[in-house]
């Protein structure tokens, strides 16, 4: 959703879609629009709302939570917080933000809820791993296979190191960004992720030795010195 | 941590994947990572350890960009919740029963208290006793006077009509009457002049492109509502003039 412009501003009436004769196609909104007429008490932008992203935002939750149970629970509640909190919107923003941080922030949630209550090892649950991949006509078997690597391969590290891997390097936010947002210091952060990668590395280890680079290793030009720079 | 598992001799000992990592993130004591890197530049093995490290986020990232298809019971469900709360909310200014008020009072009360700051109706509809608002109190803001945008104007054809009609009936018990309080008269008449006069639905919608309201009517058994799709309640004084009508029998009760 890159083309998100923000047209919050540009008020048209908001009783628009219900006087025009025809019917409304909600398809072609965009994001700000779909949320304002919903907090104008439209009954069914919402819904386009949550139809248009929910893969990204499924993504999101099964990536941190890791059990599909649960991260279809902590998406019911997102986007129901969502749908009551959307007046509180700031028009500034793009709404796939918004959304993202209110669905990151439930799959968090359940995370400490659940670490109150036991260290409840994840269940395996290998007759549900075919279907997590998406549908078989959707993406190419090399998608899938890898989606399924990576989901498997986040299972296996603990949930700190998994949630702040997921922010970081999964969903590209900044370190302090992830920092405010998982209540921690910015150290603890790079901590965890420096391990979490340490920890994935073997899992995924295949993954890069497949990969068919451009050079024989494999190994990208980028060497020590280079990456960690000058002291 | 495994800070101290820095080897004595960097040149001779690899370096553990953890504190490859930690090099990586800057997180070593200057000493320490000075010596790290120096054995990295030296060592083949943890030159391949480090450039994995680094290539595993990017690798990370390029995922992270991918959506995944959403399983389609879990979209299903997801799709209900949604409209079933947008349901609540519309009725929130309509009609509600105290069973919900008390269940939620957290939810409900703020907004039934503004809304109903005008009048409060109590009706016993049937055999449940229900709140009703009056709705054209005035000075309601956008969204919650239900004259202004009440609850929307959904865009149906026929053929969505009841299958429509019915998820909104099973996500509430009580009767689900929105739009202006002229509207909900004109169905009140409509609904009078037919043998089963008991409204449990009225929703403005547009149908097959024309401007409509949906009206249900208890039907013989307890589960089932006759629909009727009328035009003519919208306009002032208007009647109630139907063009399709269907039954459907509820799951939930």
């Amino acid at each position: 959703m890159t083309s998100d412009v923000s047209r919050i501003g540009t008020a048209e009436p908001i009783a628009q879609p219900v006087q025009h004769a025809g019917p409304v196609s909600y398809d072609q909104m965009d994001d700000h629009e779909l949320l304002r007429l919903h907090v104008a008490g439209n009954p069914d932008t919402f819904g386009f709302l949550v139809r248009r992203h929910r893969d990204r935002m499924w993504a999101v939750a099964i990536r941190t939570l890791g059990e599909p149970e649960e991260a279809a629970d902590a998406l019911q509640e997102a986007f129901i917080s969502a749908f009551r909190r959307a007046d509180s919107f700031r028009g500034d923003a793009k709404v796939t933000t918004w959304l993202h941080r209110i669905v990151v922030n439930a799959c968090l949630d359940r995370i400490r809820r659940r670490q109150v209550r036991a260290t409840d090892p994840l269940p395996e649950d290998e007759d549900r791993a075919a279907e997590l991949a998406g549908p078989a006509e959707e993406d190419p078997a090399e998608v899938r296979e890898r989606r399924l690597d990576v989901l498997n391969a986040l299972k296996q590290i603990n949930e700190d190191q998994r949630s702040a891997l997921v922010l970081v390097d999964m969903e590209g936010y900044s370190i302090e960004e992830a920092a405010a947002i998982l209540d921690c210091a910015p150290g603890t952060v790079k901590s965890r992720c420096a391990r979490g990668r340490a920890k994935l590395l073997p899992l995924l280890r295949h993954w890069q030795t497949t990969r068919g680079g451009s050079d024989d290793s494999g190994v990208p030009e980028k060497t020590a010195a280079e990456a960690v720079g000058t002291e | 941590m495994t800070d101290s598992g820095l080897p004595t001799s960097e040149h001779l000992e690899h370096l553990d994947t953890d504190t490859i990592a930690d090099l990586i993130e800057n997180l070593l004591p200057a000493p320490e990572a000075h010596r790290a890197r120096e054995h990295v530049k030296a060592c083949p093995d943890c030159q391949q350890t480090f450039d994995a490290l680094v290539q595993l986020s990017e690798d990370l990232a390029e995922e992270g960009r991918n959506d995944i298809p959403m399983p389609a019971d879990v979209a299903e469900h997801l799709d209900a919740v949604i409209v079933s709360e947008s349901v609540l909310r519309s009725s929130t200014v309509g009609v509600h029963s105290l069973v919900q008020i008390r269940e939620e009072p957290r939810r409900h009360l703020p907004k039934l208290l503004g809304a109903a700051a005008a009048v409060v109706v109590i009706a016993a509809i049937g055999v449940g006793v229900v709140f009703a608002t009056k709705d054209d109190a005035p000075g309601g803001a956008a969204g919650i006077n239900p004259t202004n945008v009440p609850t929307g104007v959904p865009t149906l054809t026929t053929k969505d009509v009841g299958p429509q009609a019915q998820r909104w009936l099973e996500s509430s018990s009580n009767p689900l009457l929105h739009g202006s309080a002229a509207e909900i008269a004109c169905a009140r008449t409509f609904a009078s002049s037919r043998p089963n006069p008991q409204l449990r639905l009225v929703q403005p919608a547009k149908v097959n492109g024309q401007r409509a309201t949906v009206i249900g009517l208890q039907g013989e058994s307890a589960r089932d509502v006759q629909l009727f799709v009328v035009t003519g309640c919208n306009e002032s004084g208007g009647v109630a003039d139907p063009f399709y009508d269907t039954t459907v029998t509820l799951r939930n009760r």
